[in-house]
């Protein structure tokens, strides 16, 4: 599968006067987990409440599934999306869930569905309401699943759960994706287990997109130098991202290979995810937008410091 | 587990056939069957008690009110029931409202307000199908439910027509018949509907719902009804049996001298008549003095046109309404 | 693995047992510690009942616990009489049906050292060590994924790596096998060199060196060793990762 999971140019979206979204640009490759970050209010939510339909653009457009219109019926057929705070109907028992989803869709796994709830333990004639959070998220995500989405989004799906049910939680998501071909797009204020789940990483701050790309990338071509904090200004022309200092000694965060020669009295180490990100988020000022064979906007804008 | 291949990308969406309208059946039934089971019961327990009663009545009228002006009559029958019968009306004035604002305003202020709008409105079937759907099968049944019901109500209330106690063009009892009870229902209904989508919130969308709608109940009894089609007019002083008297004024010499309320009248009795006392009624005495008496009126025999025209308009307001409220459904942004 | 259904399985008549010290089919198979501990306890109860002295014990627990192949095992029971061989209860394997692999992964979440890069650490370590022989087969990528949660690719991107190195060959339907081993070291040699560390250690800490002085120490030495010996291609089944500086 060789297309865009997502695609947007110049998508931007306003609420009365301000704008919550503006020019993002993005072209998410399928069969990726793909992960919104950003502060509250950084524009996640709205992001993929225009993918998913929800919302409409006030300026560019969205694509999903390889070109159908947000919203249009393919991309309702192929999208299953689980809302922040996982909404279900409380009065309605995890059954009752199952045949209403069943009745809405074209496609739905009952099988899988049941079986999945008989495996995470969760009572088939119980209402919603009286479900614990962790169950409550399970049951939307069976629902969600059992549709045999190709596109699977879920909106701060773990905020809510505890250690153990977050880690459940996203090994059927993770599994589904090994089984069925999902593409996933979550978005996380949580930077920590990151790494391990996502392999791209859409990050946004202000309503902007600071960053996009696949994480082997971004990791490959950002490092930290440590060195003295006296030279650390020398470095002021490269593409710099972050600099923490101290009085001797200083770590700078920069854009660079790692085959890219280490200037004397230097080291250099990788960067892991979690660092890079929180750097980022912390330097809105900065940006590293996709090259130009990833999407079809060819203005790759980095902002240097 | 079954994994299913999907095409790469379907060609079209037209290849892509509709989740079917019947399937909303199921979702609508039980999504709503709490309030469809309340107007159920409630109207049921209504219509047990109607009916009760209403044997007696008719048993009463049958017994006693041959004529319907005999004293048996005011004794055994409209001395006691039409009090009741009076009360039960008001409460049944109430119904459509009622029906209106706890069938039709939470169900879209309910989905927005907890936020499973998000989880309906992602469905394959789409939302437009979803709310036109769910809005017209509640409306039939809501409309369905208070057709059925204002028949029995029209059973129980004939004694009443029977007797001459009240005229068919009744304020109180014209919009509880029939076909316009009915109308009324299904229009609560859909101000109700339109209420929860602007509102997006349970609680005042249904205070909203019974505010619109009394005020538009109001309004049609005191004013519009009346003016369905032009009022006849006549200077008869007797109107033909059970017809409805829509407003009576006075002229004198070809020109309009006071209405047949206020304080022109009342001046011209002082004047005239010794303020009541010559012995003969206002009216006598004021056509002795030269005054004419006009009556405009709605005679009986348009009592079922009448109820089809308000019919019809209600109709196609709660048409407009739905449409309104899908359209909106459409528009919304999340 | 049931000694005596190896040899139903072989065909060999009920006479074939290791007590008889014949040479049987299988004989070059590898023994698991369960079968090695199974035919010490049998060793033990023999000793118990008097039939071994200390010393006859001793050696044929030493042979019995440094067995690599059941021909190593075969006359360990020489003069014991009836002895049956030990049935040796089927160990659980993880994961649920019997064809699975025999290791499973885990994640250290803080170590700072990247998924895929753990992943092939672990298994060339379970090489090493000899949780993974040749033919072995490892976990499937939907297990992996099922129980540690993490990204699918990354398990692929592991696999890959392993299989760029040649140490396994995938087979399409059917999973990810072991094809070629990594130096082994046997285990007294290993046990040597572990003594001969401590010793090392314990002058190094005695000059004053502390934990992080001695990582820093090692991993100096241990790349100055490499270099010497010809680069990053001559290093023998050692991961190549992307570490500079201090790890």
């Amino acid at each position: 599968m060789n297309m865009n999971i997502v695609e947007t140019s110049g998508l931007g979206k306003r609420y009365g006067g301000t704008w919550a979204l503006r020019e993002c640009s993005l072209a998410i490759p399928a069969g990726h987990v793909a992960a919104l970050v950003g502060p509250n209010g950084a524009g996640k939510t709205t992001l993929l409440n225009l993918t998913v339909g929800l919302a409409e653009p006030s300026a560019g457009a969205v694509t999903v599934l390889g070109g159908w219109p947000a919203g249009s019926p393919a991309a309702l057929d192929g999208i299953a999306f689980v809302a922040q705070d996982t909404p279900v109907y409380k009065n309605l028992s995890a059954a009752d869930m199952l045949h209403l989803t069943r009745n809405l869709n074209r496609r739905f796994d009952q099988p899988y569905a049941k079986a999945r709830l008989g495996e995470l333990g969760i009572p088939l004639n119980r209402k919603a309401g009286r479900l614990s959070g962790g169950q409550r998220a399970q049951l939307a995500l069976t629902v969600a699943l059992a549709r045999r989405p190709r596109l699977l989004v879920l909106d701060e799906p773990v905020a809510m759960l505890d250690p153990v049910a977050r880690h459940d939680f996203m090994a059927i998501v993770l599994t589904a994706m090994t089984d069925d071909g999902v593409s996933v797009v979550l978005s996380s204020h949580v930077l920590a287990d990151l790494e391990r789940v996502a392999d791209y990483l859409v990050l946004l701050s202000h309503g902007r997109v600071q960053m996009a790309g696949e994480v082997e990338d971004l990791l490959a071509t950002h490092r930290m130098l440590t060195g003295p904090a006296a030279e650390a200004d020398r470095y002021a022309e490269r593409p710099v991202v972050r600099v923490g200092r101290a009085e001797a000694q200083a770590h700078l965060l920069v854009r660079a290979g790692m085959n890219d020669p280490v200037p004397p009295g230097w080291e250099a180490h990788p960067v892991s995810l979690e660092e890079l990100a929180m750097a980022y988020l912390r330097e809105p000022g900065a940006g590293a937008l996709p090259g130009p064979a990833r999407s079809r906007n060819t203005q790759p804008s980095e902002v240097t410091r | 587990m079954t994994a299913l291949t999907m095409p790469a990308r379907p060609k079209h969406d037209a290849g892509l056939r509709p989740v079917p309208w019947r399937r909303m059946a199921w979702v609508t039934w039980r999504q709503h069957r709490a309030a469809l089971g309340g107007v159920a019961v409630f109207l049921g327990a209504f219509a047990v008690y109607l009916w009760l009663t209403g044997l007696q009545m008719h048993h009463a009228y049958t017994a006693d009110c041959h004529p319907a002006s005999s004293v048996a009559c005011t004794l055994n029958f409209t001395g006691r029931y039409a009090t009741t019968g009076n009360v039960v009306s008001i409460f049944v004035q109430v119904v459509p409202a009622l029906i209106g604002a706890f069938a039709g305003a939470p169900v879209l202020a309910r989905e927005l307000e907890t936020g499973t709008f998000r989880y309906a409105w992602t469905q394959g079937i789409g939302r437009r199908r979803w709310t036109v759907a769910k809005l017209v099968l509640l409306a039939v049944a809501v409309a369905a439910a208070a057709a059925a019901f204002s028949a029995l109500f029209s059973w129980y209330n004939q004694p009443f027509f029977a007797a001459g106690y009240v005229i068919p063009f009744s304020t109180r009892l014209f919009g509880l018949r029939e076909v316009s009870f009915a109308a009324w229902t299904l229009a609560a209904f859909a101000i109700g509907a339109l209420a929860g989508m602007l509102i997006r919130r349970v609680v005042p969308a249904i205070a909203a719902t019974l505010a619109v709608y009394a005020g538009l109940a109001l309004a049609t009894a005191l004013w519009l009804r009346q003016h369905y089609m032009a009022p006849l007019v006549t200077t008869k002083p007797n109107l033909p049996g059970s017809a409805w008297a829509v407003s009576q004024w006075y002229t004198k010499g070809g020109k309009f001298a006071f209405g047949a309320h206020g304080s022109g009248i009342a001046n011209a009795v002082n004047q005239l008549c010794d303020n009541g006392n010559s012995g003969l009624s206002p009216g006598q005495c004021l056509s002795q003095h030269g005054y004419t008496v006009w009556t405009s009126y709605q005679p009986a025999s348009r009592f079922w046109p009448f109820q089809w025209i308000e019919g019809g308009w209600l109709l196609a307001l709660s048409v407009l309404l739905i449409a309104a409220t899908v359209w909106l459904v459409r528009r919304r942004a999340a | 693995m049931d000694i005596d259904k190896h040899n139903g399985a072989a065909g060999g008549g009920a006479g074939a047992s290791p007590a008889s010290g014949d040479m049987y089919p299988g004989q070059h198979l590898r023994v698991s510690d369960a079968e090695r501990e199974a035919v010490t306890d049998q060793l033990a109860e023999h000793f118990a009942a008097g039939r071994l002295d200390q010393a006859e014990f001793d050696d044929r627990v030493e042979r019995a616990m440094s067995a690599k192949t059941w021909a190593d095992l075969s006359g360990l029971f020489a003069g014991l009489p009836g002895t049956r061989a030990p049935a040796v209860p089927e160990l659980p394997r993880g994961g649920g049906s019997a064809p699975g692999s025999p290791i499973e992964f885990r994640l250290d979440a803080a170590s700072g050292v990247p998924t895929y890069l753990q992943l092939v650490h672990q298994v060339e370590h379970a090489l090493r060590l000899g949780y993974l022989k040749l033919g072995d087969q490892l976990p499937k990528v939907r297990d992996v994924v099922a129980s540690l949660a993490i990204n699918p690719n990354t398990v692929l991107k592991a696999y890959k790596e392993l299989e760029v190195k040649g140490l396994t060959a995938g087979r399409p339907g059917q999973g990810t096998f072991i094809q070629a081993t990594l130096g082994q070291v046997a285990l007294p040699e290993l046990a040597g060199l572990h003594k001969s560390l401590l010793g090392w250690l314990g002058t190094a800490d005695a000059a004053g060196l502390d934990e992080d002085g001695i990582v820093a120490l090692f991993t100096s030495a241990l790349r100055d060793f490499y270099k010497r010996r010809g680069g990053a291609g001559a290093r023998r089944g050692a991961a190549s990762g992307n570490t500079e500086g201090v790890a």
